[in-house]
């Protein structure tokens, strides 16, 4: 993608970052709050990858370092992924417990932690 | 080989007592076993193979991963394999092995038969660290294993108050050490980082980099080398019970006796040795201090002696022994002869290894009852017992004629006397310290011999006194015990019954109840293999190793002297002297032993001294409690009610305030923690972004 | 700054950015909770053509099938098994935190926009490396350099699974 600059990637990353806070902090539905984490998520894999694209940009010459640290971007977006696996399958997991338990999910009905 | 017993030690606490369930306790003894028994073969194999090198590079550093890694220091971890670290390794594998048997038939009938086996794995994996670590830093990570492992087995039956109590002890006095080791390893640290020639590297600590600086170190600073080998011996004193540290030991006596055996006999007593043997550079930069811990271990090893006398219970006579014996190994490294004290150190590994598990036996087979003015004429009954007893008495005693055999001991006491009293150095008004602690060394051998036939005789010979005199109780010994220790006796009103369990102690744990018709019988085959195993080595062990100097010439590379020092000739009479001193202990104890008074009211006054120590645990305890608790009392009443009282409840008025006041943002409601959370986030963000410009 | 070109790369680069833009709005802003999830789904689908733009191809591929395949499947069944799809139950009530967390959605969207961005507006050369995106370079990778953490996160999904279970079984 010659002539997008890395700013169009990272300010849609951004944007979808910033979408997913606000869809934390006003939904209620905690299986909605669930997605805009996953959206939160996605976000940051996109800056990773925009960021592993664009590394090195300023010099032509392919290092070692320049290759190990292209990886490096794209390992940590496969283990954003993993984890999110993991925390969807848990998460739900427990969204259903609590569902099943107070036959009801409404975050702010759930302060059973307060002191 | 070091993996071994810590994989035992990590199968048996995770899965132990659900093995026992399964498997049954023979399996799960079978599994303590095998580890170190493995890592005894293993040992072995090395041992051959580094024989095998040629003398002056028999030193192999197998290295690990880093172990720690942190801005300016760097330290390996490093495993040693140098002769001095196979015959410790050997004596821990080989006797550990020994002594693991054993405790499968002892431990038989306890209940928690896998915790058992856990903390003895995990006691020998400590220990093979302390040996084989190739710095000082994983010598002092297996040191304070070790010192755990002992508490945790001495109060093994943690329901009985005075075991609880006498592990706490052991704790309590083993920091003492620690404190000397501690500053001991900082100071050398510091000594060799300001003096190094070079950068330091990644192995820094490592002991073939650390020695030679240090010595180079230490000649440039010879008033630090004493301070350091002052603080090293404090450790060294700490770990192997000397004088005056040596009083947790005895009360160390309240764990099961195979403990007693591998840790205060063979393996966890001796780790001092090692540490003055590991560096001794140190030791020979600083003659005072070498004079010093002479003539400590020389008194530690009378003062010993004399208290054994009066002790009516076996395994605190073994005791008092085992620090008479410390003693002789500090005299011979006081006088240089390192070599000797790691002689010992295997010799007596083997004997005093073979006479607790002989008592162990004793007093499984007298329903747990140990003291011995109920025992007598045990030879009818347990043959194998007393034969290997006798053995060990014998080795002990250092009988022997000179040039043709002798009992293990026979060999080693000579070699660690003969530097001793060679010295011509006459630095104490013209007589030569280290000459007057070997001639206190050769009087304790007589003093050796005669409590040691005591022993053997009270035990084994004599009527059968469980029959025809009322058994006498032995709670007069746990009773001036409590006296004597105020301090720990307030773990009575532990409000929480965090130490103590409130259940009623289980019939199996302590049986004491010795009747007059009990029969006493042999002990199974687990348990007295062992002690053949070690009477032969107690028998044959000294003569080989000491053929031709064979260990001598095996521990040259490690701890041959690297400076100028060179311990003294042995003067040609000891052996004969050394012979007689251990007959004639023979005789004396016999005469002793026909002359016992079983009523302790009969007793003279100067040996119910000897009884309480000289009344030196009831000094120090009386000094450090009670002048502690008084202390205690002053800090109460005037800062503790006075300052700190009014700051403390004043800062807990504040922070209830501001609980209070904080306590309507914690509504439980995860929005709003979010939208707090990203409040912090964007200020925190602002600040980086836009304040940090400036 | 300098002045940036109009390229066809650019107009497609708008064009899907747009439509993840609007998708990602549609999660939040939708009060039924199935046509979020399409929606995610849809942002989900357009972030891996991104990613092949970005020459991530297998990593596109795993966001399709991990992320709009499976995570996504696993979020219409909970709504599914919830019933929660009709808003009956949840009921968007007004409250002091939606104009807040608005406000500060914004606030920060700005700040990092403003402060983070224009540097990097003049940065439109790609790395020269070009099949570092290929299964082939990333499974060498992964169980070379990155074989330990690797088998981290394969413990991490197993727990993951095993917690599960546990949650949602009724019965032990």
């Amino acid at each position: 993608m010659n002539g997008v600059p890395l700013a169009a990637y990272l300010g849609l990353g951004l944007f979808m970052f910033c979408v997913g806070i606000v869809g934390v902090i006003v939904r209620r539905n905690p299986i909605v709050i669930f997605m805009c984490v996953e959206l939160m998520l996605n976000a940051a894999n996109l800056t990773f990858l925009s960021f592993a694209r664009y590394r090195i940009a300023e010099s032509s010459r392919v290092t070692i370092e320049a290759e190990r640290s292209v990886m490096a971007g794209q390992m940590m977006v496969i283990f954003v992924m993993a984890v999110a696996a993991a925390e969807v399958a848990v998460g739900l997991g427990i969204i259903m417990t609590i569902f099943r338990s107070r036959n009801n999910v409404d975050v702010d009905e759930l302060n059973l932690l307060r002191g | 080989m070091l993996l071994l017993p810590i994989a035992g030690f990590l199968l048996l606490a995770l899965a132990g007592s659900r093995l026992e369930k399964m498997l049954g306790k023979r399996a799960v003894g079978a599994l303590a076993v095998l580890p170190i028994a493995v890592a005894f073969g293993i040992t072995s194999y090395l041992t051959q193979q580094l024989a095998g090198i040629d003398a002056a590079h028999r030193s192999i550093v197998m290295s690990g991963p880093s172990w720690i890694d942190i801005m300016g220091l760097r330290i390996p971890f490093e495993l040693l394999v140098d002769p001095l670290s196979m015959t410790m390794s050997l004596i821990i594998t080989g006797v550990g092995s020994l002594i693991f048997l054993y405790s499968t038939g002892y431990m038989g009938a306890e209940r928690e038969y896998s915790r058992f086996f856990t903390y003895m794995n995990l006691f020998a994996a400590a220990m093979l660290l302390l040996v084989l670590g190739n710095n000082l830093l994983l010598l002092f990570v297996g040191w304070e294993g070790v010192g755990l492992c002992s508490y945790l087995l001495i109060g093994f039956w943690y329901k009985d108050l005075a075991n609880a109590k006498a592990a706490n002890k052991a704790f309590v006095v083993n920091r003492i050490g620690d404190w000397g080791l501690t500053l001991g390893l900082l100071l050398i640290t510091a000594l060799v980082a300001g003096t190094t020639r070079h950068v330091p590297d990644a192995r820094y600590l490592s002991y073939d980099a650390i020695l030679p600086e240090l010595k180079i170190a230490l000649e440039r600073h010879p008033d630090m080398a004493t301070l350091a080998a002052f603080l090293l011996f404090i450790g060294a004193a700490g770990k192997s019970a000397q004088f005056p540290l040596y009083l947790w030991l005895p009360d160390a006596m309240a764990g099961p006796t195979p403990v007693s055996a591998l840790i205060h006999a063979a393996t966890m007593v001796t780790s001092g040795v090692v540490l003055l043997n590991r560096m001794h550079v140190v030791f020979e930069s600083a003659p005072l201090a070498s004079t010093v811990i002479c003539g400590i271990g020389a008194f530690t090893a009378l003062f010993a002696a004399l208290i054994a006398f009066g002790q009516t219970d076996i395994k605190k006579v073994l005791a008092y022994s085992t620090v008479s014996q410390l003693g002789f190994m500090f005299i011979g490294c006081g006088a240089g002869a390192y070599w000797a004290g790691i002689f010992h150190v295997t010799t007596h590994a083997f004997f005093k290894a073979l006479l607790f598990l002989g008592a162990g036996a004793v007093i499984h087979a007298m329903s747990h009852n140990q003291d011995m003015r109920n025992y007598g004429n045990l030879k009818k009954y347990m043959p194998i017992t007393f034969t290997t007893m006798v053995i060990g008495t014998l080795a002990i005693s250092a009988i022997g004629i000179p040039g043709v055999f002798g009992f293990a001991g026979f060999y080693s006491k000579e070699a660690l006397l003969g530097p001793a009293l060679g010295d011509t150095n006459g630095d104490m008004g013209g007589v030569s310290a280290l000459a007057l602690s070997g001639q206190i060394g050769l009087f304790v051998a007589v003093l050796t011999a005669a409590y040691m036939m005591r022993l053997t005789w009270l035990t084994f010979f004599g009527k059968e006194r469980w029959r025809t005199q009322p058994i006498v109780a032995e709670d007069h010994e746990e009773g001036a015990h409590e006296d004597a220790q105020p301090r720990l006796a307030t773990l009575d009103s532990d409000p929480y019954g965090f130490f103590l369990s409130s259940e009623p102690k289980s019939v199996e744990e302590h049986d004491h109840a010795l009747t007059s018709d009990h029969t006493p019988k042999e002990v199974s085959p687990s348990m007295w293999l062992p002690l053949v195993v070690l009477a032969v080595l107690s028998v044959g062990g000294g003569y080989v190793l000491e053929n031709n100097g064979l260990l001598e010439k095996w521990l040259q590379p490690s701890s041959a002297p690297v400076t100028s020092f060179v311990p003294a000739e042995a003067p040609s009479w000891l052996p004969m002297v050394s012979a007689g001193a251990g007959l004639l202990g023979l005789v004396f104890g016999l005469i002793v032993a026909n002359a016992e008074k079983f009523d302790l009211a009969k007793w003279s006054g100067l040996r119910l001294w000897a009884r309480n120590q000289f009344g030196f645990d009831e000094l120090m305890t009386n000094f450090a409690v009670q002048g502690g608790s008084e202390l205690a009392v002053v800090l109460d009443e005037g800062v503790e009610v006075g300052l700190i009282d009014r700051i403390v409840n004043g800062s807990a008025g504040v922070a209830a305030w501001i609980g209070k006041v904080l306590s309507v943002a914690q509504r439980g409601l995860v929005r709003s923690y979010a939208v707090l959370m990203l409040l912090g986030g964007i200020a925190i963000l602002s600040y980086m972004m836009l304040g940090g410009k400036h | 700054m300098n002045d940036i070109q109009i390229t066809p790369e650019l107009i497609l680069f708008c064009g899907l950015a747009g439509i993840a833009a609007l998708a990602s709005l549609g999660v939040v802003l939708f009060q039924n909770a199935v046509r979020s999830a399409l929606c995610l789904v849809l942002n989900f689908f357009v972030l891996a053509i991104l990613y092949f733009t970005l020459n991530a191809q297998m990593l596109g591929i795993t966001q399709i099938v991990v992320y709009t395949g499976a995570i996504m499947v696993l979020f219409l069944f909970v709504i599914m098994l919830l019933n929660l799809g009709s808003a009956r139950l949840l009921e968007e009530k007004w409250d002091i935190k939606k104009p807040l967390g608005a406000v500060f959605g914004i606030a920060l969207a700005t700040l990092i926009g403003s402060q983070m961005l224009p540097g990097f507006l003049s940065r439109t050369h790609v790395n020269p490396l070009s099949d570092y995106g290929t299964p082939q370079a990333l499974g060498r990778t992964i169980f070379t350099e990155y074989a330990v953490p690797f088998e981290c996160i394969s413990v991490l999904l197993l727990v993951g699974i095993v917690g599960s279970i546990l949650l949602a079984k009724r019965k032990i």
